[in-house]
């Protein structure tokens, strides 16, 4: 993995070492599969940004009903496109060497839709509407109990939205967020 | 009056919404200047100061510098630690750890990391250091490097990467869990493999070669173990007395490697297990708990960490929406149906019936242990005695996990709890079996009994290829196929309790036999090589997502308790079995009386040292041993009273955590007015002389009150009188109440400063703003 010809410098995978969970041969593999999203384009120049829907063409996400949130999230220019240093970003985020923490930082800002940094009714009815697939839908007033239900059990100071210390103590007792969040490179 | 503001919230519900947006900027912007947000504690906190900068921020993104300035604001207030902040290698790899865990782009991490390495070489003072500084920073520096090599290596030859992330990305990640057993046990097999390929076999092979000897073999040799195989380096019996022939001049005392070895083996691998499954169970069990079990979030859990991230397969993905779906399902209807209430009665019957289920598995466990040890010792069967026995065994081991599936199916408990109570009672069966097999062959007179078990664990290890090679794969093929067909309803499901299961008997087995049949654990290495592939097929071929979100986390720590506790029992049965009783005509220490004399003469030669022996005798005589006992006893009881004193604690500081957070919210409400212009408390006008004890009272036992206040009812712009009654509490008898008749409420309780009177007035005001 991670072999043959690299179009990376020592300098410059010390960086990302520094930078990112990833060891130098994981960085060449990430590249590896950015590449494949659009060879000639990547081929051309390393670092070329690649449109949202292209990023999206990779196999996690195309499923993950939170994608387009992802991609956003992890995006420099904030529009969704990703160049490979943002891809880089996502990957070593979501690795299995990420501190939860970290994961719950990020995992905060996909739920937040609208970005008003707290997660609100809206935000809760969309996740929920997202986790259960375009086909399958919830009944308007079971969404509206479900969210109560969330608010009632992690709310803490009853403003009627989770703000992120809320969020991180729900991850905090949850054990299974670093098994879910998380995408093998 | 309710129904009015009520009417009024619907109305005016943008303006509203408009509003408490609004609010909530504001009172960010306030939150974040709050001294315990200004001052960054830990890289936590740190961080999470820089992303609440960074929604504050997000206003000026279009400016062209506002990336510069984030930066800046994030160097700010690393500056702030010392620690951070020095010119040395520690302080440097700190640095590197805190700007890794910076919830920015790379982009970002660069321009805050350039301009933090300007700022610490500014602020650094060329001092010389010491030749003993200079060499710790070099080891560190050395330390790492390797560190970081050694990660890179270990990435360069995961085993299984691509195969297990694939399996994953079809059927989630829980059956994920099992594979990453799989190759967890592979590893640690092969690992001891080669341990006793180098220590035990290889030596004893270059021995045999020396006085070469030739045997034939027949056909059923090879699954009884016996005739032929028999004496051959498989089995215990085999191996040589004392020091090995070689050419070299190197002597190689067989009995000292084959112990020593074994020895250390069995306790490295014990230490390993236990450390991994104690940091499981730390982080899956108690962690999580927090303490107290009391909070209980799990619909709030099931939102945000319910979908698997590395599902990739569409048809994966659907089928995973849709168990989400239908665990929702489950939970409103669960509510709705408002917990019925069992009379005690039935309660009683369900408790009655979980006992009688259990006593009646026990009874069949307890059963077929008894069978078995009949069927030992019927002499009958000469020929291929044992084969028949294995096989019944191997029989009895895969057909009980079904067995007790079905009957924990007559007992009330949870699913997850029906879960651990089968792999509890299955894996009593299957060690159980184990147990008595040892004991069996132990107090038989067969002239080398451990040659014998270690026969009866190679026929298992080679049955049980037969059954998880061959015959449970191709059950799961026909499932598969009657499933295509359409034959079958639901899909088959990749049973990871039975598998895993499997995984559990067969490491067992080989905890059992390795001390009496080295190859053994070729055997089982090999074998769970091929399992590997074998099932990584069946699963991406004949298997489906679950119906139910199945939790992994917890599981694999189940798993990996059982496997440590196996080692543990066999470790206990061999030690009290096999150093006791060892046969004194074959294998390597029959020069011994007991196999423990490896130790006391072969290594400490105690006959010839007196002192020691005499020591050595008090210690293991009974008196100290309860002493030590006694000690740990005390030890442990220490620890728990401790572990419930910093239970309580935390109890204490979540409760203070969140009286505090409504505190702040309550306070920041109160500066809003406050900044509005509406605050409805004034200095009281002094009105009792300095002998008054009203005054007093009022200024010396209870300064810190805000009794020096009085509700100011002309601050108020609005009609007063429109207030409910119940906020204007105007005769309250207290007893110097009375004496300011002036005063509408005297703000001489916090009460009476209270959140919904507030709110009340800015329903009111919103009214106000309605009308106008």
């Amino acid at each position: 993995m991670g072999q043959g010809q690299s179009q990376f410098t020592e300098e410059e995978l010390q960086d990302y070492e520094d930078l990112t969970y990833f060891t130098k041969k994981e960085v060449l593999y990430a590249h590896q599969k950015f590449k494949a999203l659009a060879p000639e384009k990547v081929g051309h120049n390393k670092n070329a940004k690649l449109p949202m829907a292209k990023v999206l063409q990779y196999p996690e996400l195309r499923v993950n009903p939170f994608r387009d949130r992802i991609c956003k999230v992890f995006s420099s220019s904030n529009d969704g496109d990703c160049t490979f240093e943002d891809f880089l970003d996502m990957m070593s985020v979501l690795s299995e060497n990420a501190p939860k923490a970290v994961k719950a930082e990020h995992a905060f800002r996909i739920f937040d839709f609208d970005g008003d940094d707290m997660i609100g009714v809206s935000d809760l009815r969309e996740v929920i509407e997202r986790l259960c697939g375009p086909e399958l839908k919830l009944s308007d007033s079971e969404i509206q109990q479900l969210v109560q239900n969330v608010l009632e059990e992690a709310d803490l100071d009853d403003d009627g939205a989770l703000s992120f210390a809320e969020f991180e103590h729900i991850i905090d007792k949850s054990s299974d967020f670093c098994h879910s969040f998380r995408i093998r490179l | 009056m309710e129904e009015e503001v009520e009417s009024i919230e619907m109305n005016t519900s943008s303006a509203r919404r408009a509003y408490t947006l609004r609010n909530n900027v504001a009172r960010q912007v306030a939150v974040n200047f709050m001294p315990s947000r200004q001052i960054a504690h830990n890289t936590l906190r740190l961080r999470r100061v820089n992303s609440e900068h960074n929604a504050l921020l997000d206003a000026l993104v279009d400016a062209p510098d506002a990336a510069d300035a984030q930066a800046d604001i994030i160097v700010r207030e690393m500056e702030q630690h010392q620690s951070l902040m020095e010119d040395n290698p520690v302080s440097e790899e700190l640095r590197r750890e805190a700007l890794r865990d910076l919830p920015q782009c790379l982009t970002m991490k660069r321009n805050v990391r350039a301009k933090l390495s300007a700022s610490v070489s500014l602020r650094s003072k060329r001092r010389p250091i010491s030749f003993l500084k200079r060499l710790k920073y070099r080891i560190s520096f050395a330390w790492k490097r390797t560190r970081d090599k050694f990660r890179d290596f270990i990435f360069s030859i995961e085993l299984w990467y691509e195969a297990i992330r694939n399996i994953e990305g079809h059927l989630g990640s829980a059956v994920g869990s099992y594979f990453h057993l799989l190759r967890w046990l592979f590893g640690l097999n092969l690992l001891l493999t080669t341990f006793l390929l180098c220590f035990v076999v290889v030596p004893q092979a270059l021995h045999d070669q020396a006085g070469n000897g030739t045997t034939e073999l027949g056909a059923l040799d090879f699954i009884s173990g016996r005739g032929g195989l028999e004496h051959t380096l498989l089995f215990y019996g085999h191996y040589h007395d004392a020091e090995i022939a070689s050419p070299g001049p190197l002597r190689y005392y067989m009995p000292f490697a084959y112990f020593y070895t074994m020895f250390c083996l069995y306790l490295m691998f014990f230490a390993v297990l236990c450390y991994r499954t104690a940091y499981s169970y730390r982080r899956n069990f108690i962690e999580p708990s927090g303490g107290t079990g009391a909070l209980s979030q799990l619909l709030a859990a099931k939102l945000f960490c319910g979908w698997d991230f590395g599902i990739a397969s569409p048809a994966g993905a659907a089928l995973a929406a849709h168990a989400l779906y239908l665990e929702f399902k489950e939970l409103l209807n669960e509510q709705n149906r408002k917990k019925m209430i069992t009379s005690a009665w039935v309660r009683v019957w369900q408790r009655l019936a979980n006992v009688l289920v259990t006593v009646l598995a026990l009874a069949i466990i307890a059963g077929i242990l008894y069978g078995l040890w009949l069927l030992l010792a019927v002499e009958e069967l000469t020929e291929n005695r044992e084969i028949y026995i294995s096989l019944a065994i191997t029989a009895v081991v895969s057909l009980c996990p079904v067995l007790l599936h079905f009957i924990v199916k007559l007992e009330y408990y949870e699913a997850r709890t029906a879960f651990y109570v089968t792999l509890a009672r299955t894996w009593l069966l299957d060690i159980g079996i184990l147990v008595i097999l040892l004991i069996y062959w132990s107090r038989s007179d067969d002239e080398c009994w451990e040659t014998r078990v270690g026969q009866e664990g190679y026929r298992l290890v080679i049955l049980d290829v037969l059954v998880s090679l061959l015959l449970i794969p191709t059950v799961e093929l026909v499932r598969g196929m009657l499933f295509k067909w359409k034959v079958l309803e639901a899909a088959p499901e990749f049973d990871i309790t039975y598998n895993s299961l499997t995984l559990i008997y067969n490491q067992s087995v080989l905890w059992l036999g390795m001390l009496f049949s080295p190859l053994l654990v070729v055997a089982v290495t090999a074998k769970f090589l091929l399992l590997f592939y074998v099932k990584r097929e069946s699963a991406l071929r004949m298997c489906h997502t679950g119906k139910k979100v199945w939790r992994a986390a917890q599981t694999q720590t189940v798993l990996y308790m059982l496997v440590t506790l196996s080692l543990f029992t066999m470790l206990f049965a061999i030690g009290s079995v096999f150093l006791r009783s060892s046969s004194v005509s074959c294998g390597p220490f029959r020069q011994y009386e007991h196999v423990f004399a490896i130790v006391s003469e072969g290594l400490l030669q105690l006959s010839r040292h007196h002192t020691l022996r005499a020591v050595l005798h008090f210690i293991v005589r009974p008196g100290p041993i309860a002493f030590v006992l006694l000690g740990l006893c005390v030890c442990v009881y220490i620890m728990r009273a401790r572990a419930a004193a910093q239970r309580s604690m935390a109890a204490i500081l979540r409760q203070m955590l969140r009286l505090q957070a409504k505190d702040k919210d309550f306070l920041l409400n109160a500066i809003e007015k406050v900044s509005n212009g509406e605050w409805l408390y004034s200095p009281k006008a002094e009105e009792y002389g300095e002998d008054s004890h009203t005054w007093k009272y009022l200024n010396e036992v209870r300064k810190p009150s805000n009794a020096g206040f009085h509700f100011d009812g002309s601050r108020l712009s609005h009609s007063f009188l429109e207030r409910p009654k119940s906020y204007v509490k105007e005769n309250r008898p207290t007893s110097y109440h009375t004496e300011r008749p002036k005063s509408l409420e005297d703000g001489d309780t916090d009460s009476s400063f209270s959140w919904q009177g507030s709110s009340s007035y800015l329903n009111q005001k919103g009214e106000a703003e309605e009308k106008r």
